[in-house]
């Protein structure tokens, strides 16, 4: 029960491992055979429910660590939120993204996408937004996540995962804070 | 054939779909051959119902036989309508020892000196159990048939079946299941939904139970539906754990089809951040209903997949531990700490 | 291009309408309107419902508005839509907008017969009439209703006609900065309530849309408004008995469990008020703000106390509905007002809602 740790290993060869967080560990699954699919580069998916994980010296470096949240639920975010202290603090050098679903679904109060969104730009992270109902959209949030998790694992030459995240990372509009009626 | 005997097949008919009634009208076996060789099973409902008037007026049926083919059908089709569970207690020394005929000569005589003009039918099934047709009039009007009263009951089981009770009729007819089993009392024993079958295997315990044990299933590795080796799962042990305790508290496999739990609580609202409610001295009302198409196995999800933290409170795995779908929760006498709440009655 | 990319977003249904606006203005609400969407998808933030209103309090409305105008509001079960302002409408008007709409309802209602059925001609008549009073702001345009009546197919020719449907546009306490920010041929009705068949709430909904160069949505209540009704209901308890507040929730497991969660009116009362900030009680009389924070750690309580019994946490849920004896509220835009001292607190939540999926 310990800090996950970004550098603590060395990588293995032409391999990334993933860490799919989701209290509701439902999309993970669904993503996890996915990626795994994914040639020639060796992906490993390591599927959580929430952090911290249990001791494992024999697990490897973990290069992507994906918070899955479903906004329709306000303990899916939560988990989430609870979990993030789980982390050390280099992996949000371009290690940790978020990852929500539901965004659009009506009962979602415009609040708790606000919060998630000062939260992912507060830790300089990304905030992806996926479709879980239909094969095409979990295939096209995995192929996003691949794109990351290929970076992040050091695979794609010429570029780091500090670099990307500069370009990817979740901004706060500007107006944010107005409080529009009144 | 009367006015409300048509009348009572005319419901019959057009209330059972087609296929179940060409079943049930063979399993009567009260036409003729003939007769039923006319009857087109193809043809809508209004004429069907016409020629199956005709025949029974051309056998010259009374209202007896017709309630046979009621019943026929409701035994066949013990799903439907609400049924609601009674407990017969106190047996007296000769309660194991009553047969069919005495039961049912007991409860007729009983019924009827408790109430003028009843119609009452007892039919035994294959599998043992009694059914009980019952057609309340009252002192000045003749029994009515369509809407009649079920009762089921398996002789030297504790437990009773009804279906369609009025509040009024209840005493009476507690009473009379009660003289007739030899028992001494009978109580509301909290259980009521739309399947009997459901509720009498929950109460006779016929559904896979899983008894808890120190030693975690040697099959456990079987549960591993993962397929791939590059997919790990860091918390498989805690979810064995979940999946274990879930089916601990709410059994396995299939399980009973319930629609609905509800509990009617007054206890003491306790939060330590707020100290007005805590420091109130009267309960807190209120009444929660779960309800799903299968409530045990919505609840057995529920802490499988930890929406429900285990292991599983008391409060709801006293379901089927206890049979029971109706609870009143209060806190227990002042003073009792870790413990407040049990379900209690 | 650019006009035409944005007539296309905006107005597909009449492009004439379109014309008559400005270039510049025309460009500037499409790509506002882009900016609607893509706040729903996440990229710039939505506008949010406020964050403090006043306590409701009884309104006399009886007074001002006709009894059986509101007899009618509150009897029914209503279902609630969204509708961008009105291009060029009147309430002067109203007369012959009713009868342009009996025609049109009349007109579609024919399609597809074969032959021309002569008791057709007469069957629907629709009324438009303003209902005094019901507004509340200055600045609030005066709601109208609109209603269908019919006459049943087989009926004889002195027979009354039936009202087979009815809707209302409505804005009650519109926001008076937005209100005053649209230009000078738009009055703004954001909340359309109605009821009747489904075939006619569409026909109305397309006569309105091309006639006034509008749109429709359904509006849905998010968790924070049921929320906020849940919270001004029971505030409500004091001055009219709420009976029961009760709440449903449905949880995702499979099959899907719901939870119904009814809690005695008196003690979810002194609930709310031991989770009021500040003097609960005194300032007997003064208008008294609620806060979301107070209305989410009520609903933060309510949760705790079923945790510590059941030990299944509700926030997993999703809470599908609300109701106490003053009215009842679903997820999905169905509203049901039982009582008409409430009305307009309820009506100014839900205006707020619709106002929030204008495009600004």
């Amino acid at each position: 029960m310990s800090l996950l740790k970004p550098f603590s290993k060395l990588p293995g060869l032409n391999t990334a491992n993933i860490l799919l967080v989701e209290n509701q560990e439902q999309l993970q699954h669904m993503l996890a055979d996915v990626l795994v699919k994914e040639t020639p580069l060796t992906v490993t998916v390591r599927l959580a429910k929430s952090l911290p994980l249990p001791v494992d010296e024999s697990r490897p470096r973990i290069d992507l660590v994906v918070f899955i949240i479903n906004l329709t639920s306000e303990l899916s975010f939560q988990s989430a939120e609870d979990s993030l202290k789980y982390l050390d603090p280099g992996y949000f050098l371009g290690k940790v993204c978020f990852m929500v679903t539901n965004a659009r679904h009506a009962s979602v109060p415009t609040e708790r996408l606000d919060a998630l969104r000062r939260l992912a730009a507060s830790l300089h992270c990304p905030l992806l937004f996926a479709e879980d109902q239909t094969p095409e959209g979990v295939i096209g949030a995995a192929e996003r996540l691949l794109t990351i998790l290929k970076v992040s694992a050091g695979v794609v030459p010429m570029t780091t995962a500090l670099y990307l995240s500069n370009l990817t990372r979740c901004t706060l509009p500007p107006d944010i804070d107005q409080p529009s009626f009144d | 054939m009367d006015e409300s005997a048509t009348r009572l097949l005319q419901r019959i008919v057009r209330r059972t779909p087609t296929e179940k009634l060409k079943a049930t009208l063979e399993k009567w076996d009260r036409l003729t051959a003939a007769q039923r060789r006319s009857v087109d099973f193809t043809e809508p409902k209004w004429a069907l119902i016409e020629k199956l008037v005709d025949a029974c007026k051309e056998n010259e049926f009374k209202m007896k036989h017709i309630t046979e083919l009621e019943m026929i059908l409701v035994i066949e089709n013990p799903n439907q309508g609400m049924w609601y569970t009674f407990q017969l207690v106190d047996p007296e020394d000769d309660a194991q020892s009553v047969d069919l005929l005495q039961f049912q000569e007991q409860f007729k005589s009983h019924l009827r000196e408790l109430k003028r003009n009843v119609s009452v039918k007892i039919k035994k099934h294959t599998d043992q159990a009694v059914w009980i047709r019952i057609a309340w009039g009252d002192s000045f009007s003749r029994p009515n048939h369509l809407k009649p009263t079920y009762v089921v009951h398996q002789l030297q089981s504790p437990y009773i079946f009804v279906s369609s009770l009025t509040s009024k009729l209840k005493p009476l007819l507690l009473q009379a299941l009660t003289f007739s089993t030899r028992h001494l009392a009978i109580k509301d024993a909290n259980l009521s939904g739309r399947k009997l079958t459901a509720i009498r295997d929950l109460l006779m315990k016929e559904y896979q139970q899983v008894f808890p044990t120190k030693y975690p299933s040697p099959l456990a590795e079987n549960n591993q539906t993962l397929s791939n080796l590059n997919i790990e799962r860091e918390h498989a042990e805690a979810s064995a754990n979940r999946h274990r305790m879930a089916g601990e508290a709410f059994g396995d496999g299939t399980l009973p089809e319930l629609q609905f739990a509800v509990y009617k609580m007054e206890t003491k609202f306790k939060d330590p951040t707020n100290v007005a409610m805590t420091e109130r001295d009267e309960p807190f009302r209120c009444v929660v209903k779960f309800s799903s198409t299968n409530l045990l196995e919505s609840l057995r999800h529920c802490a499988a997949s930890g929406l429900a933290s285990t292991p599983v409170t008391p409060l709801l795995s006293s379901i089927p531990l206890k049979g029971r779908n109706y609870f009143v929760i209060t806190d227990n006498a002042p003073g009792a700490a870790s413990r407040a709440q049990q379900p209690q009655i | 291009m650019e006009q035409t990319n944005a007539s296309v977003t905006r107005t597909p249904l009449d492009s004439v309408a379109v014309k008559r606006k400005s270039k510049s203005r025309s460009y500037r609400q499409s790509y506002r309107s882009c900016l609607g969407v893509a706040s729903r998808l996440g990229l710039t933030p939505a506008r949010r419902l406020t964050t403090n209103r006043k306590a409701p309090e009884s309104h006399n409305i009886t007074r001002q508005v006709n009894p059986e105008h509101l007899a009618l509001l509150v009897k029914n079960e209503w279902q609630l839509a969204y509708v961008t302002p009105l291009h060029q409408f009147r309430h002067t008007q109203l007369r012959s907008y009713a009868r342009h709409l009996s025609a049109f309802v009349v007109a579609e209602k024919q399609q597809g017969l074969a032959v021309e059925v002569s008791g057709l001609q007469n069957g629907f008549k629709a009324s438009m009439t303003v209902v005094q009073g019901m507004s509340e702001a200055d600045d609030d345009p005066e709601t109208v209703l609109i209603q269908i009546h019919s006459k049943p197919l087989f009926s004889r020719p002195d027979d009354p006609q039936k009202l087979v449907w009815s809707g209302w546009l409505t804005c009650i306490n519109g926001n008076p900065e937005y209100l005053h920010s649209l230009p000078k041929d738009f009055t703004c009705l954001p909340l359309f309530v109605y009821k009747g068949a489904e075939n006619l709430s569409s026909l109305v909904k397309s006569w309105v849309q091309r006639t006034f160069d509008c749109c429709f949505g359904p509006l849905e209540l998010s968790q924070t408004s049921l929320q906020w009704l849940a919270a001004l209901w029971t505030n409500c308890h004091a001055e009219s008995n709420i009976q029961h507040l009760r709440m449903l929730w449905t949880l995702p497991s499979a099959p899907p469990l719901q939870v119904t969660y009814a809690v005695d009116p008196h003690d979810v009362w002194e609930l709310w008020g031991s989770v009021r900030k500040g003097s609960w009680g005194d300032g007997a009389g003064e208008a008294r703000w609620i806060d979301l924070e107070e209305v989410a750690s009520f609903m933060q309580s309510l949760k705790s106390h079923f945790y510590r019994h059941f030990k299944l946490d509700l926030s997993a849920g999703i809470l599908n509905q609300v109701s106490t004896a003053l009215g009842s509220a679903r997820f999905n835009g169905r509203i049901k007002i039982s009582n008409s001292a409430y009305v307009i607190t309820t009506l100014t939540l839900l205006t707020e809602c619709a106002l929030l999926k204008m495009p600004i």
